[in-house]
Order: structure tokens, then sequence, then C-alpha cells
């Protein structure tokens, strides 16, 4: 776990921490590949929800360079099934996502990314 | 339109309505209730087509088995004139080979009275062969009792034949997901702990997010992930997340572990529909973006077994670090291993007021959040379910609640109304629970886990609306584990 899908939905929350505290970014990463069962539907109605630029760079972060530049207005079948690949089959399994604007690292282990705040950057 | 006569579980029932009204949701399809009593141990409904009743059966916990009803009355005369003005739907199995069953609801009828009621409706004329094993149609007669505590023999043989109702259909089919409970029972389960919900319960509340593949389904308050795997077997994506890892992995360490959810979302042949399991308060959360997920489950922590925190200090002690802590070594604490920040008592009422608002964030609009809210059973009233623009509570009579005497726990269904996404919640402390301004009511839930402590005594005035100058309840700060030395 640490799919794409859901990297893509977080940022930073360290306080006061709100330019480029989006998207996280990934070092030291074990990387494992798990076959999930497609549903282009859903990967089709969940497209708005992306933020696409985050996503490809993340995915080439990772060595996947399966992504167009460009969100395709029109989308082929292929490119659906290269989309659910990069989202639903990457797990990152140990590894850190770093924060490009306050430095904080947010550890994986076991496919668990740890985002508990320290005390110093709850705010409250 | 076609009735069908359930004959379903006597558990559970303030729950049976939602749950087959959310079997209808899910597949889209109407559903009226005929009987004049839901609550019995049969139930007459109507559908627009017999495909419809094989959802409920595929899904519904709670369905034993389902017939399409013929003909009913008070007495077998009353059945039969009805039966006799409406021989035609037997047409098509006239010829079919058949059983006829009697089956008594709370009762079990006197063999000796089985023959002689079947024999009754010779005038069907059904020319098939008699056949008991696996005959092509079976015909079945209910008899409906009430439920009576008392299973002497003797007992047994006076109440016999006093039925208040009788019905007559042939069998469409038997409840296949009453088993699931069983087959995900928590004592069978590869990971579980003491917060785990029974498997029962976590069906029915799983309904009520109306699950379905390719939509995703978030529990906030995770722990060790028992409000996931029913939706999960459903087909719907599921994520979860939880103050504390520890509840999500369990106690085996190491790095070719695989965390306690996983290990039972395997054993459940659903691994790959959870899509992540991570630690944060959800105060503190890092989601970016509102409007994505389809339903949230949850049974938030209320104190009992796990109480709730939440990332910070209690007010008036020592107020929270800005800049991080330097051991004289210089080393930080909060990067030494198994650092774990302070926290504070996450009050149930504040709680309760920012899942609702977290929903209407978070949701797509016609998304549900659907979570138990534990009260006091003296105190609670209708307004405690948080009212918050966007959301709307989906509620049948009086609730499904599972009721513990002095408290019990309120399974509440709402929908997002809101066509939006809104602002995020910013889970400060909402002032109307805050006792120091006074509130003329506060909810049946407030304070639920001190009260829970003290056995439920009556609030007393002085609590509900407290006078000046009374120092609030606080819980003293509890950290999260060793790690907070400093
Ligand atoms: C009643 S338990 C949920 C049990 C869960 N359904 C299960 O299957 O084990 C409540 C959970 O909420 C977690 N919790 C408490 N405060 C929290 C917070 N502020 N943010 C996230 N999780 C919290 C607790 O660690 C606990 O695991
Ligand atoms: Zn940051």
């Amino acid at each position: 776990m640490v799919r794409l899908i859901t990297h893509n939905m977080l940022a930073c929350h360290v306080k006061n921490c709100t330019k480029d505290n989006f998207p996280l970014s990934f070092s030291d990463v074990e990387l494992v590949v798990r076959p999930a069962p497609e549903n282009l539907e859903f990967i089709q109605r969940f497209l708005p929800k992306l933020d696409w630029s985050a996503l490809v760079d993340t995915a080439r972060s990772l060595g996947d360079e399966s992504l167009p530049e460009q969100m395709p207005d029109q989308w082929t079948e292929e490119q659906l099934k290269a989309l659910h690949h990069v989202l639903m089959e990457l797990h990152v399994e140990e590894g850190n996502m770093t924060c490009r604007g306050c430095g904080h690292v947010y550890p994986i282990s076991n496919g668990i990314p740890n985002m508990l705040l320290a005390e110093h950057e709850v705010g409250r | 339109m076609p009735q069908y006569i359930l004959r379903i579980s006597l558990d559970h029932t303030s729950f049976r309505i939602p749950s087959l009204l959310s079997v209808s949701q899910v597949f889209n399809f109407a559903i009226r209730f005929i009987s004049k009593d839901k609550y019995r141990g049969l139930l007459v409904i109507e559908l627009e087509k017999e495909e419809d009743v094989h959802h409920i059966l595929a899904r519904d916990t709670l369905v034993l088995s389902a017939c399409e009803l013929y003909a009913s009355g008070d007495t077998y005369e009353e059945l039969h004139e009805q039966m006799k003005g409406n021989l035609k739907v037997l047409e098509p199995y006239l010829h079919s080979s058949f059983k006829f069953t009697l089956e008594g609801a709370n009762h079990r009828v006197l063999d000796k009275r089985v023959t002689e009621t079947v024999e009754s409706f010779a005038y069907t004329e059904l020319k098939g062969k008699i056949q008991m094993k696996d005959p092509e149609e079976e015909f079945v007669i209910f008899e409906d009792y009430d439920w009576e505590v008392a299973h002497t023999v003797e007992a047994r043989i006076k109440r016999d034949g006093k039925f208040r109702h009788v019905y007559f259909g042939r069998r469409v089919g038997f409840g296949k997901a009453r088993l699931l409970p069983t087959v995900h029972d928590v004592k069978a389960r590869a990971y579980y702990g003491n917060t785990s919900m029974d498997s029962h319960m976590g069906f029915l509340m799983a309904g009520q997010a109306l699950p379905a593949p390719g939509k995703i389904i978030y529990d906030p308050f995770v722990g060790t992930g028992s409000m996931l795997y029913a939706s999960a077997h459903w087909g719907a994506y599921v994520m979860g997340s939880d103050i504390d890892g520890r509840q999500i992995r369990g106690k085996a360490k190491g790095k070719e572990v695989k965390p306690g959810i996983l290990r039972a979302a395997a054993q459940y042949g659903t691994e790959d529909l959870f899509l992540d399991c991570l630690t944060y308060d959800v105060t503190k959360s890092p989601i970016r973006r509102g409007g994505w997920v389809d339903a949230i489950i949850t049974d938030p922590p209320y104190g009992v077994r796990a109480g709730a925190k939440r990332l910070g200090r209690k007010e008036g002690g020592r107020p929270l670090r800005d800049e991080p802590y330097m051991f004289p070594d210089g080393t930080y604490s909060h990067l030494m291993p198994g650092y774990l920040p302070p926290s504070r008592p996450y009050e149930l009422a504040n709680l309760t007021k920012d899942l609702v608002q977290l929903a209407r964030w978070l949701l797509v609009p016609g998304g549900r959040l659907v979570f138990f809210l534990p009260t006091v059973t003296e105190d609670y009233q209708e307004v405690d379910v948080p009212v918050v623009e966007g959301m709307r509570e989906l509620k049948v009579g009086e609730g499904s609640v599972q009721d513990f005497g002095k408290w019990g726990r309120r399974l509440i269904t709402m929908e997002k109304t809101a066509q939006d996404d809104g602002p995020p919640p910013t889970f400060e402390d909402h002032e109307e629970f805050d006792i120091r301004n006074q509130p003329d009511h506060l909810p049946g839930h407030h304070g639920f886990r001190d009260r829970y402590a003290t056995g439920f005594s009556s609030r007393k005035k002085s609590e509900n609306a407290s006078p000046a100058g009374t120092p609030p309840v606080l819980e003293p700060v509890v950290s999260l584990g060793s790690g907070d030395k400093v």
C-alpha cells in the first residue's frame, strides 16, 4: 500500500505549511507491483478528483513513464489501463514521503505511512 | 405486482427495514411493505419483479427465505377461499414435480397436523410428481405465531393451530447472505482486537453505506478494520485511518510482516480492495481535497474501550511547543524512534459534530455517513444528531438502536444533500457543547466516557447548565505511549 491514488489525495498538514506542501515526494522507496482487477469505469469517474501534473511527476519519480504530460481529453482504453496500473497497482511499501515546503518526513513502513504530526507542528 | 413472504430473523429488528431498503437502493428497485406489523417473523413485501427478490436473498443477512405469496388469511377457511379464486397462478407449475412444506414462525407445527393440512390443498389439482428431494417447485404454508418464551411439550401442543395468520406461496429461494456473519466471525478472523465490531453488526452497518464495486468507503477511526470487511465483501474499495497505527498493524513487528488489517482482508479474499491504511489524527488530517469519498462508515471512539483523543495539550496546562525539542546531545525528540506526540481528550459531542462536517466535505453528493452514536437513554433527544447544512439524517421509524438499558447505540445514517464540497472542517471545539457557555441542553452522548464510568447516574441540573464559575470537567492528558517523555 501507499498507492498513488491515495498519495494524490495527501498533502503536508504541518501548521502554516501551505506552500509546496503537495505532492509529497517519495525517497528511499521499496516499490511492489501487485496486479489488481481493472475497473476502468471507476478510473474514469475518478479523473476529475486527480491532480494530474502531481500524478505524472510522482509516477515518473517512481520510474513509470506511461502517463502523458497533459491529461487527455479523450481516453483510449489503453491509456485508461496505464492509468489503472499507476493508480492501483504500484505500492510503496517502505520509504519516505517528504514535504518540499517544510521538509517534514512522513515515513512509510509495511505500507503504512505515519502521518502523525510532532508537537511543534500541530498548532493547537 | 407480485408480493413475497419473507421469512426473516427476529434479531436486530430495528435494523430490518433499513437493511431491506438499502438493498433496494443499491440495486435501484422499489419495495413496498405490505404487512401491517413489520416486526414479526414473516414479512410481506411487494416488488415489481422476481429478480428483485433475488437481490434481497443474495444480500440481506437477516432474510432466511422468500416465497411468492398466493393467498393468506387469519384462518385456513379465509386462505382457501382466496386461493380458490386465484388458481391460475399455479398454471405454470401444474406439471412440475413438487412438494409441500408447512413452516411455523415461532412454533414447530405438530407432525399429525402437517399431513391433514397439506391434504386440504387437494383442490389445487397439481398434477406433477410429488418428490421430497429436489422437486422443481416447493409450495409453502406458513403459520405465524406470537413469540413465546415457554417451550415445553405441553405448551407446544396447546399452542398448535393458534396462529395469528396463515400464508401460502411458492418458494423462490433461501437467504444466501445469512451465513456471512458466521463466515466473518470475529473470533475466527486472522486479526482482531477488543474494539472489533460484531460481524453481523458490521454487515448491517455496511449495508447502510450502499457498498458496491467502484465506490470508495472510508473509516476515519478504523482500529482493527472491522467496519471495512463487509463493505469490501460487497466489492467496494475501502480505506481507513487511525491515530494509533498499532491498531492497524497488530503486535507483530518486522519488515516482512503484513499489517493485521490486510491479513484479515486476505482471509476474506478482498485484500486488493483495501486501498490504503494510514496513521493520523482525523482532526489533523493530510487529506487535501473533498468530494471524492462515496461513504464514511465508522464506530467512533467513545471511551469505553478505546478513548477518543486528539493531538494537542489540555487547556490550562503546558502550552504546545512551537519549536522542536532538542536533547542535550543535539538530537531532536520528535525524530527519535517511537516518538509519540502529546494528546488531549476528544469529547464525544465535539467529535460527532466534526464527523458530520467531515462527511459534508469529503463525500460526493448523495454520499452517505454511517456511524454508531452511543447515548445515555434518559437524555437522548432527536436533536442530538448533529445538524449540519448539506447533510440530512435518513431514519426509519424510531431509528435503529441496540439497547443496553441505561445506554444504547444508535445507528445514524446521513446523506449528503449538498452538491459542492464546501470548506474542510476546522475541528475547533464547538461552543455549544462547552459547559462554560451554560447550554440549555447537552446531547445524550456528551461526556459519554465519564458517564459510562459512573454507571449513568442522572445529570444534575448543574451539569446541564453549569452555574458560572463551575470548573469544566476535563480529563487528564493521556499520552499515546511511552515515547513522550520530554
Ligand atoms: C471504537 S474504536 C474503532 C474500532 C474499529 N471499528 C475496529 O474494528 O477495531 C475507535 C478507534 O478510534 C481511534 N481514535 C481515537 N481518537 C482518534 C483520532 N483523533 N483520530 C483518529 N483515530 C482516533 C482509536 O485508536 C480506536 O482505534
Ligand atoms: Zn510541510
